[in-house]
């Protein structure tokens, strides 16, 4: 019985047309996650319906296709212009984008893609094989664990960069201060806006992302291009030789086998974390990308070499936030429960198909959800072949430039920033985050605790009003867990180590 | 504006045409332009509005004439896309799918420059019931349960719920009125996290709508304590209302397509007409039944009456719990 089910699934999930629809998804979800604003989510939203007219197999390979492509186009931009394309990229774009400064733009991307199928492919085995164990655990995370996992990964990212802990809990406080505007999510009335009504809903993190990121770059390129101009009238003929491209050379910057191997460790621990927060309920793949980041930190050899290009930076991150996608399915399959925005959506295509998600769904519709997991696991290999063919292009994109690149990726990111809510708001927040951007660059603060304290705090105050609201008001029943205890004490010994231990050996 | 079936192209004019061969009536006058028409919902995507939302979209243009988008726009807490409906051109071509709280609830509470009356309902999907609901291996199984554990330690029951003010919590703030029971009550990012709560034994109970807890509670998973309405829900057939536990609590939610109230009656009247000719089509009823939307479309003048109840009876509530003069 198992057998043949298994029989039919394959019948289904490798039939050319399904094959060519995964491979469609995954080039529209690498080129549209690339494009700052956009996400592989909204495509999904937008061709949700598409369900209503292919067969299940086909629509589900469609729709895992831009969900893995656009997790990993996320790392393009945030690799070749130092802007995010997804929220779950923020992290990559860290030490993705001083690499490319560097001129090992190709580097970072092919470790980011590497990093990024194993991540992934490890976390779909982990879906497949112990989905149920997995999220009988993910229940176990209430309000007090939740409220310890986000002070923890704020406490690990915060005191990231050495000698800067206090910017970076600086940058943590504003990011948080920031995420409070609009409306409280206990009491439901609004906090914070100015009397601004269309602030009630808060500030979107697409516009915040981006503009932190990609407008502040901007603005700083625009300026250094104007005094470059300034010096150019001086010495005018100089500068008309230079090609397009600058003095990039292709040759100098491919990925060695050494320098794979190298990042393999940051990659297991991206690929762990990820796949255990992306079985959590609400924690989402750009809370994984940090922690992970974070944590390889942490443990590598050359922990001074983060946040200035480190190869293994990137995979950290990138296997980080890959790894949840398998894994965020998991409450959706075991319990009925979407546990992220792509899980709601992979939910509502099942129901749009007749199919009600939770445990019954692998006894009811067998066929077809053992062809999911099938299409799961080879759409990373048909991503990992697509991705290989075109990252050379990318990587020449990335080295364009950045006068006449940048512009155009601003262009890109107020239409996506536009696109993603509807909303002529969010290109002002988009405008202003930027402008935020600048000062915080031109006076040396990280921006990365920034935008994981903006990323975090909605979930964090939750979390901690409810188990104030649960505990009845008592600050004691924070520490009535004990996973919540031992995260605070992993923490604490974190920071001790980083902050004394890391000092002494200077 | 008010062309007579405009100049349509290629598969689209085939399809108008059959559309006219099968449906005379609606032929004759149409009010609408070529111009998509919008359904905007003023929730994210694929919520129980846009799912329902979308059988209309994918059958009404046989009906209805243009091509029907569904857009989501959920900033502002449902606010823009009231707004944006409100600035639109008022000829029918951009419509509202909401439930009563963006509309009735946030009229009351929020600062905006509309009033109820600025808004007239086209038709009802559907009526959605709350439903009060807990685990199976948890103390509380019936809605005695609750009020003896409530009235033996009053303020220790935790009850999960999304959207404060929403329709999953007045329903519980209004049987809290009526009884002078107290609990304590966690408010939630949604339907999902309230139940990976009550899963997970964080809280005791909670507040969904059926479709989502149907399954579940017919294969023993979840326990449904009663539901918020006159009668029961289709899908949870063993399910009390908590009328028939005797305590007359009735606060369901409807999902309504909304116009504002200047667009011309005869528009609205199309509209009307071309939508529930859609819904009752062979193709939307198993639409609707495969997922579980439970559609069964009322008529302009019956949906507003509906509305004005509601706008009341929200007034009511709110009056009572000091929220509004």
């Amino acid at each position: 019985m198992m057998l043949e089910a298994f029989v039919d699934a394959l019948y289904l999930a490798f039939s050319p047309e399904v094959i060519l629809y995964v491979a469609i998804g995954v080039f529209m979800g690498v080129t549209l996650g690339a494009i700052p604003g956009l996400s592989g989510d909204m495509a999904i939203a937008i061709l949700l319906p598409i369900v209503f007219f292919l067969e299940p197999a086909a629509a589900l390979g469609l729709l895992t296709g831009i969900y893995k492509g656009g997790m990993f186009g996320g790392s393009i931009s945030a690799i070749s212009f130092g802007v995010p394309g997804t929220p779950g990229s923020a992290a990559t774009a860290i030490d993705g984008y001083q690499a490319k400064l560097k001129g090992y733009p190709n580097k970072a991307l092919n470790t980011a893609l590497y990093s990024s199928v194993i991540g992934d492919t490890t976390s779909d085995f982990v879906l497949i094989f112990l989905a149920l164990p997995l999220a009988i655990v993910a229940l176990t995370f209430g309000p007090v664990e939740f409220f310890a996992l986000y002070a923890f990964s704020l406490l690990l990212i915060s005191a990231l960069t050495k000698g800067k802990v206090a910017k970076g809990v600086a940058m943590a406080a504003l990011g948080i201060l920031l995420a409070m505007i609009g409306r409280d999510p206990i009491g439901g009335s609004v906090r914070l806006t100015f009397g601004i009504p269309e602030l009630s809903g808060g500030l979107a993190l697409i516009p915040v992302l981006v503009g932190i990121f990609a407008v502040s770059e901007l603005i700083i390129q625009l300026s250094k291009a104007w005094m470059e101009r300034v010096r150019r009238i001086v010495d005018e003929t100089k500068q008309q030789a230079q090609s397009l491209l600058g003095d990039y050379d292709a040759s100098k910057d491919k990925l060695t086998f050494a320098e794979f191997r190298a990042t393999m460790k940051a990659t297991w621990i991206g690929t762990t974390m990820g796949t255990l927060i992306g079985a959590l309920p609400g924690a989402g793949s750009s809370l994984a990308a940090f922690i992970s980041y974070g944590l390889a930190q942490r443990f590598s050899r050359h922990p001074v070499e983060f946040g200035k290009g480190s190869l293994e930076g990137v995979a950290a991150a990138e296997a980080g936030n890959s790894a949840t996608s398998g894994s965020t399915l998991i409450p959706l399959f075991a319990f009925g429960i979407p546990g992220s925005a792509t899980a709601a959506l992979f939910g509502a295509a099942f129901i749009l198909m007749g199919m009600t998600p939770g445990p019954r769904l692998i006894y009811d519709h067998t066929e077809v959800i053992y062809a999911l997991f099938l299409i799961l696991i080879y759409a990373n290999i048909i991503n990992l072949a697509l991705s290989h063919f075109l990252l050379p292009l990318y990587s020449k994109i990335a080295m364009i430039k950045s006068r006449i690149l940048l512009p155009i990726v601003c262009v890109l990111a107020i239409l996506g920033t536009f696109a993603a809510g509807n909303s002529v708001i969010d290109v002002w927040v988009l405008l202003f985050a930027g402008l935020l951007g600048v000062v915080l660059r031109v006076y040396n603060f990280p921006l990365a605790p920034l935008i994981l304290g903006f990323i975090v705090a909605p979930g964090a105050e939750r979390a901690l009003r409810q188990s104030l609201l649960i505990g009845r008001g008592e600050w004691t029943h924070l520490l009535s867990s004990p996973i919540a205890i031992g995260l605070y004490a992993t923490a604490a010994i974190m920071i001790f180590t980083f902050t004394v231990v890391m000092r002494e050996r200077k | 504006m008010f062309n007579i079936i405009p100049s349509l192209k290629g598969s689209a004019a085939v399809i108008a045409t059959a559309a006219m061969a099968f449906a005379p009536a609606l032929a004759s006058a149409s009010p609408l332009g070529s111009d998509p028409i919008r359904l905007v919902i003023p929730f994210g995507p694929g919520g129980g509005s846009d799912i329902t939302a979308r059988v209309l979209s994918a059958t009404a243009p046989e009906f209805c004439g243009p091509r029907i988008d569904v857009v989501s726009m959920s900033g502002a807490a449902g606010l823009e896309a009231v707004n944006f409906v409100r600035n639109a051109p008022a000829n029918g071509h951009t419509l509202l799918v909401s439930d009563y709280g963006p509309v009735v609830t946030s009229g009351f509470l929020d600062d905006v420059d509309w009033s109820h009356d600025d808004w007239q309902p086209v038709m009802n999907f559907t009526e959605w019931l709350p439903t009060v609901y807990t685990r199976p291996d948890h103390p509380i199984q019936t809605i005695e349960d609750w009020v003896a554990a409530a009235e033996a330690d009053p303020g220790s029951i935790t009850f999960g719920h999304a959207n404060p003010m929403g329709l999953v919590h007045l329903p519980l703030i209004l049987f809290e009125m009526e009884t002078g029971l107290e609990n304590i009550h966690v408010p939630t990012s949604g339907g999902g996290e309230t139940r990976s709560l009550i899963m997970g034994g964080h809280i005791d109970l909670g507040m969904t709508l059926p479709p989502s807890i149907a399954s579940e509670v017919a294969s023993g998973e979840l326990t449904a304590l009663g539901v918020f309405s006159a009668e029961r829900s289709p899908v949870l057939p063993d399910t009390r209302t908590f009328r028939e536990a005797g305590y007359d609590v009735v606060l369901p939610a409807w999902l309504m397509v909304i116009a504002t109230s200047d667009v011309p009656a005869e528009t609205v009247e199309y509209l009307q007409d071309c939508f529930m000719e859609a819904l009752a089509s062979p193709t939307a009823i198993a639409m609707s039944d495969r997922v579980n939307a439970g559609i069964e479309p009322l008529n302009a003048a019956d949906s507003t009456a509906l509305y004005q109840a509601t706008v009341a009876s929200i007034g009511d509530i709110l009056r009572s719990m000091g929220e509004i003069d």
